[in-house]
């Protein structure tokens, strides 16, 4: 008897227009598939990286809930093609597209779900409001505005320079950040994410949506209102949880928010 | 260079990504690059150096392989009960024979971060086919090793600050910290010059196998203070004499996390395959054999 186990059962591969993307594929591993795919968006840079073993897990449980799950590192993210300079909105707006048609052609589902957690929840909401043909979404702690993001990190940067990277040489607060935390920030980066502002789009992003906040932080509880005006199907969960994008919890999994999104899903789309 | 994603090893779980280099520049006498996780952090590596030393490596001309041990990052968990230190050597042997069977290669230079670069140095002491090793802020010796070395730091630093005596004089050190600091130096020091022994023995007979051994280290971490309880003034020699190799990159932290110290631990690791490429530390036997055919 062997025990099933995380890890099992996946397919590591690159897609997308000349095989740009990596990607890992999660097939169903109940007898009857249920006709949803779900694509996993990750956040970016140092986000990335904390939150990749949480990915995983969610994956696992999700494919064992009998849903078909594709989780892909972004252009010049992770193991994908591209330098982590080369980063750009637009390109990452892609991905996401290139990322639904591979699920859709992987196991033939017509539904998809995309599920992010900071800026992937950001992109998930751009791209649905973009396409206009997603089913289900669920937004972990997203980012509204760009311009406070870039802020948040640039000042976690700062500090953690400060502290404990060894510089010598402190950027002020009012110069323009070059990189956060090892990753760098052009000027066109820095433009791309200055503009985005998800309070502002005005197309419904998806059919059923969930807004999952990891704490009582007042950013989440507007962006659901706001969906709502959007005439959203729209669900909202408080699951009080570590931030496991921060450093001091970048080994935490947050399982209560992983069964409040595995559990929705599965409710959602029997 | 391309890269293709894999699953390899004996239940086929473990996930990996090879960078090979273009036609032009494969060239046969030249090692398999292993690279291995650092801590639980997965293949890309702290801050995604391990990608960017993958693909610089793979442009000189190098098969370098990254992979997931079990457990860790995409990898599946293991079924049987080996600890780690056991597992991740065994796995890395099968990225090595993964690399022999797919690619003919079949000798092998290691590059780890952290408890990345324990398993490189666990692994080519058990191994003749590594022929080489880069440990990068190596430190995970073992709990004694490092409170041992903690502790001796603090010592050194405290004695040789004038501050910490006119507090000391003046009754105003704070005795509470100091007193666990100084039980430690006392009680780990047998067991953690005894683990630092063995060390320093493993380290002579890999030099002795003529192992291209490079210690790449951020100033100031804890792992420097680590070598220099396993090798003391005998490190200053053998990097005189080129037995190893000793960089300390300024300005860095453990995983070399700011974009200008992971340029300079990117040069390192360059001017190493650069050094290779120019038959330096990849056994006299290889380059005589390159040579006349």
């Amino acid at each position: 008897m062997s025990i099933d186990t995380p890890g099992a059962g996946i397919e590591p591969f690159y897609f997308g227009t000349d095989k740009k993307l990596f990607g890992c594929y999660h097939a169903a591993q109940s007898k009857v598939p249920r006709d949803c795919g779900v694509v996993l968006c990750y956040p970016m840079a140092q986000e990335y990286i904390r939150s990749h073993r949480t990915y995983r897990q969610l994956a696992y449980h999700l494919s064992k809930f009998g849903f078909p799950v594709l989780r892909f590192d972004f252009y010049g993210c992770g193991d994908s093609e591209g330098n982590c300079e080369e980063g750009r909105v637009y390109q990452w707006l892609t991905d996401i597209g290139s990322a639904i048609s591979e699920i859709k052609e992987r196991c033939g589902s017509v539904k998809t779900c995309l599920v992010g957690l900071r800026l992937g929840g950001t992109l998930s909401m751009m791209a649905g409001a973009e396409r206009g043909d997603i089913e289900g979404m669920v937004l972990w702690d997203s980012v509204l505005s760009g311009r406070t993001y870039i802020q948040e990190l640039a000042i976690l940067h700062r500090d953690r320079a400060r502290h404990s990277l060894g510089k010598a040489k402190q950027d002020t607060a009012d110069e323009r950040p070059t990189e956060i935390l090892g990753f760098p920030l052009t000027d066109l980066m820095l433009a791309d994410l200055q503009h985005i502002d998800l309070l502002s789009i005005r197309q419904k992003p998806a059919n059923r949506m969930l807004v999952i906040a990891s704490s009582e932080e007042a950013s989440q509880g507007r962006l659901r209102t706001h969906l709502k005006s959007l005439n959203a199907n729209v669900d909202y969960q408080n699951v009080s949880s570590p931030e496991i994008w921060i450093e001091k919890n970048k080994t935490v999994v947050p399982n209560e928010i992983l069964k409040a999104v595995v559990s929705w899903i599965s409710r959602v789309y029997p | 260079m391309r890269e293709e994603a894999l699953l390899f090893g004996k239940t086929k779980s473990l996930v990996g990504i090879i960078s090979d280099p273009t036609e032009a520049r494969r060239s046969n006498r030249l090692p398999g690059i292993i690279l291995l996780n650092a801590g639980i952090i997965h293949r890309v590596g702290p801050n995604r150096i391990h990608v960017k030393i993958a693909r610089t490596l793979a442009t000189v001309g190098f098969a370098v392989l990254r992979f997931d041990f079990s457990g860790i990052g995409d990898s599946k968990v293991r079924d049987d009960n080996l600890p780690f230190e056991e597992s991740a050597v065994r796995e890395t042997q099968e990225a090595m024979e993964y690399l022999t069977a797919t690619r003919g290669i079949k000798r092998f230079h290691l590059i780890g971060i952290s408890s990345g670069a324990i398993v490189s140095y666990k692994t080519a002491c058990c191994d003749p086919r590594v022929i080489g090793a880069t440990l990068i802020n190596p430190a995970s010796y073992g709990d004694e090793l490092r409170s041992y070395a903690k502790a001796r730091r603090y010592w050194k630093n405290a004695l040789s600050d004038p501050k910490r005596w006119a507090k000391a004089i003046t009754g105003k050190a704070n005795y509470r910290t100091i007193s666990p600091r100084l039980r430690t130096v006392f009680s780990s020091r047998r067991k953690a010059l005894s683990v630092a022994s063995d060390i320093a023995a493993d380290f002579r007979s890999l030099i002795e196998r003529r192992i291209d051994l490079r210690l790449v280290y951020s100033k100031g971490d804890l792992g420097l203070d680590c070598l220099d309880v396993i090798l003391g003034n005998e490190l200053r020699e053998l990097n005189r004499r080129g037995k190893l190799k000793l960089e300390i990159i300024p300005q860095a932290d453990h995983t070399c996390t700011l974009l200008e110290s992971q340029q300079r631990l990117l040069k390192v690791v360059q001017n190493c395959a650069w050094a290779m490429v120019q038959g330096d530390g990849i056994g006299p036997d290889f380059v005589a054999s390159s040579v006349a055919s």
